[in-house]
């Protein structure tokens, strides 16, 4: 109640012992041609075209890059359409029927390991680049713009937290293929130069560390060890794993790279042994299916491009008597809500929720406090929601709305029920 | 089966209510009540009574009597159909002026005016419809004997009655105590919107209205009633230093309060502290107010202590009589009326500490929790100030706050020293 309340109960026992479902050959794959930060494509193939599986088929751009667009199944080009992707914007896709021969595009070869050894950063930088390689945690930047960096790199982190309740993706990942994590940190700190390598995860998931540990011993020669972390929320945000895990406090707005540190998520990790390796685009990533209003929550490995249509399906869809529904792509702490099911699996997406709606009766704000003690950035988020009340532009600044990383932390803990994160998304608009 | 779209985060915690963090504050205070009746009888259970009482009835009151505008307020035309009222009025007048004075007002300016009064009716109409709507739904339409903002469901106002009932001195007159209670509810919370919105702490300021309207009824300044004689704080407003305190009144019967002259909350110590460390325990306050108050006040007394030579009764005594320990540990925690961050609640809290000590040392009254509880209300705001408050201590603002510390420390020694 009134104190420093960060624990947030994670439903994850729901699934993350179950083993990993393959489900791997849809009848359809939608591929994504525009994406929140891209908003033109090029397509080179046209309908009824054959496209192998990890041909390009396009290259999308905007803002400062470029990206190709990879096929993730063999098949035939069919329409366009539009659906909703993992950041609740409605994007065109292209869809491919699969002929189910996953015929795999010539390029795709493995690297032999004494090749890989004498790779240059600007190699690596370069396959990532054409790869596509995004961060899979959910942010989907450009893994190549960090991975080029100039900056002396002396530590890099990965992120294993999974703070987020609900989801187990990144459990499983980590479960079935630690060595793909390892590798891709080895390759991350020969890319960078960074002597140092830290997995940070949670001190309560036993299993993983054994697993990790167990692979640590093929890794000796490098300077990679494991950092346990508390278990609160929100301790996968970056700079709270960074400064759990090696001590180094980087403040909101500076970028990590300035302090020597490089912090990459595990799936991303894995995507850069992958593309590295097997010189592949993210073509399958895990996912989690879960939530309270869907029949067998499960996990499930996709190829990308997926419809969750039809992964709803596969987990025996909705209950019966749910009433009214949520459906949440990501976390239930930071996810998105979405209109319908007519949702494509980018590779950014780490998870679908389904969950039964419970509308919550807001009280006055009793001043208790409990979203100041516990919020991650130090700043009074019932005293920005009072100042959005008032328009108070001023009093924002002073408050530092801005420093907000809409964990949603504050309206988790309230007493009242109040939206607080909501008040506060809104003073950052109000002093953009 | 229905979706719907919502924002981020989609999970609350399950058990945070307000009502658990009001009633848990009820359940602390239940020992207490039972031992005010032991202690006085039956008066101390009318008192009691019709402190709650009062405060309920006037709420429930206040809140039938707006129910009640409100819906006269809807039976009204609505604000936009009043406006539409006013726009067709324009419309007549206009029309008149075209044929009366058409050199003035032409017909392509009526016709101009015409397009605009369409768009501008038509939004009218369909607010007004809309107004209509939410209405339709709203369950405010009858008279209602639950009416929906009243606040006894959440036990804030039982609440602030049992604290103010227990404040009170026993044999208090009941019309006194119902006319406090009245007033304090409506006064201190009412008036400012009801729950979440009072500056003031309703149970401190209905006490010292009490306090100042019929002082001399309630013969607060020695407490002479059927049991004993005067408080530990009644021989301390006679001479500041009196060693005979510690003869009146030995150490077990200030801790346990049995016997204990006071208000009928205020005498068990050892009853407010197992209260305290349930509220504690349930985290349903912050325990670092009640210890900086607490704290503040036996620093100030051990430096007064250390510069007029007296034993380590002093600070117990100022620690254990008066209503210091019930104070600070169910009034200055009224989340309501205090600062929002940890920092500015400890600046409080010490705030709160230096007050009531400088008032029981150097006042007119025997008493200064209330007061002092109320006037550090009134720096609510300035240490929230936006400019100014943070969530956090750093190595510059705990050296500033200790400076502040010993800066009041050096003060009260010098007012001892004079006075």
């Amino acid at each position: 109640m009134i104190s420093k309340a960060r624990k947030v109960s994670d439903y994850k026992q729901l699934t993350k012992e179950l083993p990993t479902l393959r489900y791997v050959d849809p009848e359809h794959v939608h591929i994504n041609l525009t994406t929140a930060r891209c908003e033109n494509y090029t397509l080179s193939k046209e309908k009824g075209d054959y496209v192998k599986m990890g041909e390009i088929i396009g290259e999308r751009s905007g803002g400062f890059f470029k990206q190709p667009i990879y096929s993730t199944v063999s098949g035939y080009v069919k329409d366009k359409r539009t659906m909703i992707d993992s950041t609740g914007v409605e994007v065109e896709c292209l869809t491919i029927r699969n002929d189910f021969q996953n015929t795999y595009c010539t390029t795709i070869t493995d690297r032999p390991d004494n090749y890989i050894q004498n790779m240059t950063q600007d190699e690596m930088v370069e396959i990532i680049k054409q790869k596509a390689i995004v961060g899979l945690g959910g942010s989907g930047f450009p893994s190549y713009v960090k991975l080029s960096t100039d900056k002396d790199i002396h530590t890099v982190v990965i992120n294993a937290v999974e703070c987020e309740p609900y989801l187990s993706s990144d459990y499983r990942l980590i479960k079935d293929n630690p060595e793909e994590v390892f590798h891709g940190l080895e390759y991350i700190m020969q890319a960078t130069g960074a002597k140092r390598g830290v997995i940070a995860i949670k001190k309560t998931k036993k299993e993983l560390i054994e697993v990790l540990e167990n692979e640590l011993k093929r890794f000796k020669d490098k300077d990679t060890s494991i950092a346990k972390l508390k278990d609160y929320y929100p301790q996968g945000w970056e700079n709270e794993t960074f400064e759990n895990a090696i001590g180094i406090k980087v403040p909101v707005g500076t970028l990590p790279m300035e302090y020597g540190i490089l912090g990459f998520n595990v799936s991303t990790t894995a995507a850069i042994y992958d593309a590295i390796k097997h010189n592949t685009p993210i073509l399958k990533r895990h996912l989690t299916v879960n939530g309270d209003a869907i029949k067998f929550p499960q996990n499930i490995r996709v190829r990308v491009g997926t419809s969750v249509e039809d992964l709803i399906k596969l987990s025996d869809g909705y209950i019966e008597d749910a009433g009214e529904i949520e459906i949440i792509i990501g976390g239930p702490m930071m996810g998105k809500s979405v209109p319908s099911d007519n949702v494509v699996v980018t590779p950014t997406t780490t998870s679908v929720l389904v969950l039964k709606n419970v509308d919550y009766k807001e009280e006055p704000c009793v001043r208790c406090g409990s979203c100041v003690y516990s919020c991650p950035v130090d700043i009074s988020p019932v005293q920005i929601m009072n100042a959005v009340k008032r328009s108070d532009k001023k009093s924002l600044e002073d408050l530092q709305a801005n420093k907000c990383i809409e964990c949603g932390l504050c309206a988790y803990v309230c007493t009242s029920k109040i939206h607080v994160t909501d008040y506060v998304r809104e003073g950052k608009k109000l002093i953009r | 089966m229905e979706i719907v779209t919502k924002n981020s985060p989609h999970l609350r915690r399950p058990n945070a209510r307000v009502v658990r963090m009001m009633r848990d504050v009820s359940i602390a205070l239940a020992p207490l009540v039972i031992f005010a009746i032991y202690q006085n009888g039956l008066s101390a259970l009318l008192i009691l009574l019709v402190a709650v009482l009062s405060m309920v009835g006037t709420e429930y009151l206040y809140y039938q009597v707006v129910d009640a505008l409100d819906r006269a307020k809807h039976e009204d035309p609505t604000e936009s159909l009043k406006k539409l009222d006013d726009l067709k009025y324009q419309k007549k007048r206009n029309k008149e002026k075209m044929e009366s004075e058409k050199d003035v007002f032409s017909e392509e300016y009526y016709k101009a005016f015409l397009a605009e009064y369409k768009e501008e009716a038509k939004r009218l109409k369909a607010v007004a419809k809309e107004e209509a709507r939410e209405y339709e739904t709203s369950d405010n339409r009858y008279f209602s004997l639950n009416n929906k903002s009243f606040t006894v469901y959440n036990f804030s106002v039982i609440t602030s009655g049992l604290i103010y009932g227990l404040t009170m001195p026993d044999q208090s007159p009941l019309l006194i105590v119902a006319i406090g209670g009245v007033v304090g509810v409506f006064l201190a919370k009412l008036i400012f919107g009801g729950l979440g919105q009072n500056i003031f702490n309703i149970a401190a300021f209905a006490r010292v209205f009490v306090v100042l309207s019929f002082g001399s009824a309630l013969a607060y300044e020695s407490f002479v009633d059927a049991q004993a004689g005067a408080t530990a704080l009644g021989i301390f407003s006679n001479n500041m230093f009196d060693a005979s305190v510690t003869d009146t009144y030995s150490f077990w019967t200030m801790f346990s309060g049995i016997g204990l002259p006071g208000s009928l909350g205020e005498t068990s110590a050892l009853l407010i502290l197992s209260g305290g460390l349930y509220l504690a325990l349930r985290r349903s306050f912050d325990f670092f107010i009640p210890l900086t108050y607490i704290g503040t006040v036996f620093l100030l007394a051990t430096a007064v202590m250390f510069q007029q030579d007296l034993g380590i009764w002093y600070p117990l005594t100022h620690i254990l009589s008066g209503g210091l320990l019930f104070g600070a540990v169910y009034m200055a925690t009224d989340p309501i009326s205090i600062p929002v961050t940890r920092p500015g609640r400890i600046y409080f809290a010490f705030g709160l500490g230096v007050v009531t000590f400088v008032i029981r040392l150097f006042g007119s009254l025997p008493e200064g929790v209330v007061f002092a509880i109320l006037i550090m209300n009134m720096f609510v705001p300035s240490i929230d100030y936006a400019k100014w408050s943070h969530t956090r201590f750093n190595f510059k603002r705990c050296a500033i706050f200790t400076l502040v510390v010993a800066l009041a420390v050096a003060v009260v020694l010098g007012g001892t020293y004079y006075a």
